[in-house]
């Protein structure tokens, strides 16, 4: 664990400029058993101090792969220096930050680390039950992974903090073939967070997940093609989860709307079906703590949901101190670094539709002709709004029951029309967490929904 | 420990001291310079110090990997420890197999000290040609940087590299605006070891940014017709290479044996107009690759050759397991030779097709079948291209793709790592609402 070494450095930050000055360690164990044999097994500890200047509008940054006193004196000169060099070249001419409330928070939970061993043996438990129950896979392969950030954080409006966010998975991927030897594959991640320890003492917990990842492969391997074009789906809350973060959410992120996103010119606007309500949650949602919880940013702003949008209004966007003030709004602690080297990014934390009235079962009835996209690989979106998500798994709707699993294909379309096609909103919450969000550096995140019954572009022949 | 080379050899040391049969560690320091503009004005300075060092150990064939970027004593003993540790929590496994031939070479690639105040000028001149010259396209993010490294590569069986090297970078994502009409946005990268002349002239920058620009009345396709796509640089890049290399030609899918390629060398597996290299070094290659993570010299191969796979893309632990042959390099940059047709001659022999800028798809699956949306493109009919698309998906097989190739262009996008042309294919599903 970090010891605390920056919050005395505050007497060095400049006059008349805000300042954050930021110690981290981000910790990431991986081994990985391709069938059976272990072809990963690698630690990391990356750990450094980087500070951040705002002067006049625009930002000096430095960051050293050293965490000392001495490193920490040389990233505040540097970063000031930048500030400078930025503000006698490119003067932008802006006003100071409206200061934040002085806090203090200490949340340092989830420091344990297990020794490499525990990943191995547990991996070795869950591949030795796939090798025994799935006997027609081609390959198998069984990931278990931890990472965690761990900051410290102080800044010249008075934050002081340091906070622990470790999270750890298992994934399970498993490959057949088709009847004419093509090879498919399905994959699952369990866990969330917390340190791998303490989420993984019982690999028979997960068994069940494997038999029904095994059923639904067995399922996709006689699997047809989607028919392509325009159709009406149920999105499950996985698929949900993806259109929340990447078609919605990324489009309403400050920076990528003074970057020209179309929800520039939506905002109160009607975005979607009244059906529809999204928040960026901060750290609790529907009652629970959410899967990646964050208290704080790295601004130093403590954090709040953010309603993006209320029964289908965009109300609102995810800022940063800067952005907040450009816009008139309130930051909410959107602002999070990856690594000790990276400047704080407006970022989403825990981004979900909220849940509605129906029953799944009801919805797939509703349709005669159509599909139920259960699971995605892969998802991106586009400042317009139009998105694209890979479907790994899925099932064809026929006269109101689920027939076919469909091979793997994409849907698309464009996030503020296609939401305005919704029309069911079931009444059970999926979460996921396992990725990461990609936006100059990687930041996991969460993110859900409910199954929404609407119209897609998907693919296929 | 401040001498890399020192650090270097104490890891080896210690790391047999305490039961590694074999060992091999990077020892590096690093820094970058980095100006920023978003949403096209300029908005951050970046200086980072960074510093690394990656470990791997062997005993008795157990592998264990560790990377830390603390360079004291006590945290490089440390981590030593873990990484023999990890490697006795391991299996073994003969496949593990690194160089033990004897080597050691100093050398120094790109430009290793930064201009700082040139780096800025053609930052600013880049962002100022294209407000003069591109006036509807809005810059949503550009990061312009200096990178430089020292580093050590150091193995118990007596090979020592010690490369410096450094190069400036550009990358912009950008989107065309008039009014409420907005365009996909696009992305545009190069690296060069020279800031000799204005960015905008690099690469296909000033291409990519007209063709950007003509996007802002996109209309949708309509119904669904099996046409032609006619690739640019990067979609190629997503759509081809990308389903060639993850799920045809690399370890992973060969040692699983899920590769559809994998009894397929020496057989012709594409049109024989195409060729494909990984080069380690070469002309339009800024920093190169003189040795590999095994610890191997680094050497260009071709991975297609006239239409045939005459290698596949292993390490030599997957040439192990899979009982094929080493590849030449894992450098990644990849050239493919240009053909003979301009755009405009490929584009007039098109009936009825798709010119594809970017490609925003699925996960290909292993068989290389993919669906995903056709980015920043044209309708292409009669020969001519007609308008720009929106909504408008295409579906496929890359390995019949491969042998429906209609032209290879004469324009080439060089970036600094990659050379790579247009490519037109037919056969492929075009589908819209």
């Amino acid at each position: 664990m970090l010891n605390d070494i920056i919050s005395v450095r505050k007497g060095e930050f400049d006059s008349g400029t805000h300042t954050e000055l930021r110690g981290q360690l981000n910790r990431s164990r991986r081994v990985t058993l391709l069938s059976g044999a272990v072809v990963g097994n690698a630690r990391s500890d990356i750990s450094g101090i980087s500070a951040r200047v705002y002067k006049n509008g625009v930002y000096g940054f430095s960051s050293m792969a050293e965490y000392t006193p001495e490193a920490a004196a040389k990233v505040l000169h540097a970063a000031s220096e930048n500030a400078a060099f930025m503000d006698r070249h490119v003067p932008a001419g802006k006003p100071a930050l409206p200061s934040l409330p002085k806090k203090s928070l200490k949340l340092q939970n989830g420091n344990n680390d297990p020794a490499q061993k525990v990943y191995i043996d547990f991996s070795k438990e869950l591949d030795a039950y796939v090798e025994t129950h799935c006997p027609e896979l081609i390959s198998r392969v069984v990931i278990a992974t931890e990472d965690s950030m761990e900051k410290l954080l102080v800044t010249s409006d008075g934050m002081d903090a340091h906070t622990i966010l470790p999270r750890s998975y298992c994934y399970v991927f498993l490959t057949a073939q088709t009847p004419d030897g093509q090879p498919v594959e399905l994959f699952k991640a369990f866990g969330g967070e917390g340190t791998f320890d303490l989420n993984f003492t019982d690999p028979s917990v997960w068994y069940p997940e494997i038999d029904r990842l095994y059923e639904h492969l067995m399922k996709k391997r006689e699997g047809v093609y989607a028919d392509a074009g325009l159709k009406t789906v149920i999105l499950g809350g996985m698929m949900t989860g993806m259109l929340s973060h990447e078609a919605v959410g990324h489009t309403v992120e400050a920076d990528l709307v003074l970057g020209g996103s179309v929800a520039g010119h939506c905002l109160n606007k009607q975005v979607a079906s009244e059906k529809v309500t999204l928040t960026d949650f901060a750290n609790t949602a529907f009652g629970k703590r959410c899967p990646l919880p964050v208290f704080v940013d790295d601004e130093g702003t403590m954090a709040q949901d953010v309603t993006l949008i209320k029964d289908g209004i965009l109300t609102g966007y995810m800022n940063n101190r800067e952005s907040a003030l450009h816009f008139g709004m309130e930051p909410r602690g959107n602002a999070r670094a990856w690594m000790f080297s990276d400047e704080p990014l407006i970022r989403m934390r825990n981004t979900s539709v909220h849940p509605g009235n129906d029953k799944l079962e009801d919805m797939i009835a509703s349709i005669d002709d159509g599909y139920y996209l259960i699971d995605s690989g892969n998802g991106q979106a586009d400042t317009t709004g139009e998105f694209m998500f890979g479907v790994t798994m899925g099932y064809e709707i026929k006269g109101g029951k689920l027939g076919r699993a469909l091979l793997d294909t994409t849907i698309s379309g464009v996030a503020f029309d296609m939401l305005k096609t919704v029309d069911m909103v079931s009444d059970t919450v999926v979460w996921s967490s396992s990725g990461f969000c990609g936006k100059k550096q990687p930041m996991p995140v969460g993110m859900g929904g409910p199954a929404l019954r609407c119209k897609v572009m998907i693919g296929g022949r | 420990m401040n001498n890399l080379e020192n650090l270097a050899e104490y890891i080896i040391v210690e790391a047999k001291a305490q039961g590694a049969d074999y060992v091999h560690c990077v020892v590096r320091e690093s820094e970058k310079r980095e100006f920023n503009v978003d949403g096209g004005r300029f908005s951050l300075m970046r200086t980072l110090f960074d510093r690394d060092v990656a470990i791997t150990v062997l005993k008795d064939q157990r592998k264990g990997s560790v990377h830390v970027n603390r360079f004291d004593e006590g945290a490089i003993y440390d981590a030593i420890a873990e990484c023999i540790a990890a490697s006795e929590s391991g299996e073994p496994d003969p496949a593990w197999q690194f160089c033990d031939e004897p080597a050691e070479l100093t050398y120094v690639q790109g430009t290793p000290v930064c201009d700082t105040e040139k780096l800025f000028f053609r930052t600013k001149e880049l962002l100022e040609d294209i407000r003069e010259r591109h006036p509807k396209i809005l810059v949503e993010q550009m990061i312009t940087s200096h990178d430089t490294y020292r580093s050590v590569y150091l193995n118990s069986n007596g090979i020592m590299y010690h490369p410096t090297a450094g190069a400036y970078s550009f990358s912009l994502m950008y989107s065309g605006h008039d009014g409420e009409k907005s365009t996909s946005f696009f992305g545009s990268d190069v690296t060069v070891a020279k800031l000799d002349k204005p960015v905008i002239e690099c690469a296909l920058i000033e291409r990519e940014l007209s063709e950007i620009e003509k996007q802002l009345d996109p209309v949708p396709l309509e119904g669904k017709f099996t046409g032609t796509v006619l690739l640019a640089p990067a979609a190629l890049s997503e759509i081809v290479l990308g389903t060639v290399f993850g799920n045809f030609v690399s370890d992973s899918s060969l040692i699983e044996g899920t590769s559809i390629w994998k009894d397929k060398l020496g057989e012709q597996v594409a049109d024989e107009r195409l060729t494909v290299t990984l080069k380690a070094e070469g002309e339009d290659v800024v920093i190169g690759q003189k040795v590999t993570g095994e610890g191997y010299p680094a050497e260009s191969f071709d991975l297609i050759r006239d239409g045939k796979l005459v290698s596949f893309d292993l390490s030599q632990y997957g040439a192990n397991k899979t009982g094929q042959k080493r590849a030449g390099c894992s450098a990644g940059n990849v050239f493919i030779p240009a053909g003979e047709q301009s755009m405009d001659e490929i584009i007039k022999g098109i009936e009825k097709g798709v010119l594809v800028m970017r490609f925003s798809g699925g996960e290909p699956a292993p068989s290389g079948e993919y669906s995903g949306v056709a980015k920043n493109s044209f309708l292409i009919e009669n020969g001519a291209v007609t308008h720009a698309l929106t909504e408008t998906m295409i579906s496929g097989c890359v390995p019949d793709m491969l042998n429906n190739i209609r032209a290879i262009s004469s324009d080439v996008l060089k970036d600094g790592s990659n050379s790579i042309p247009y490519i037109a294919f037919d056969g492929v599903t075009i589908s819209g609402k």
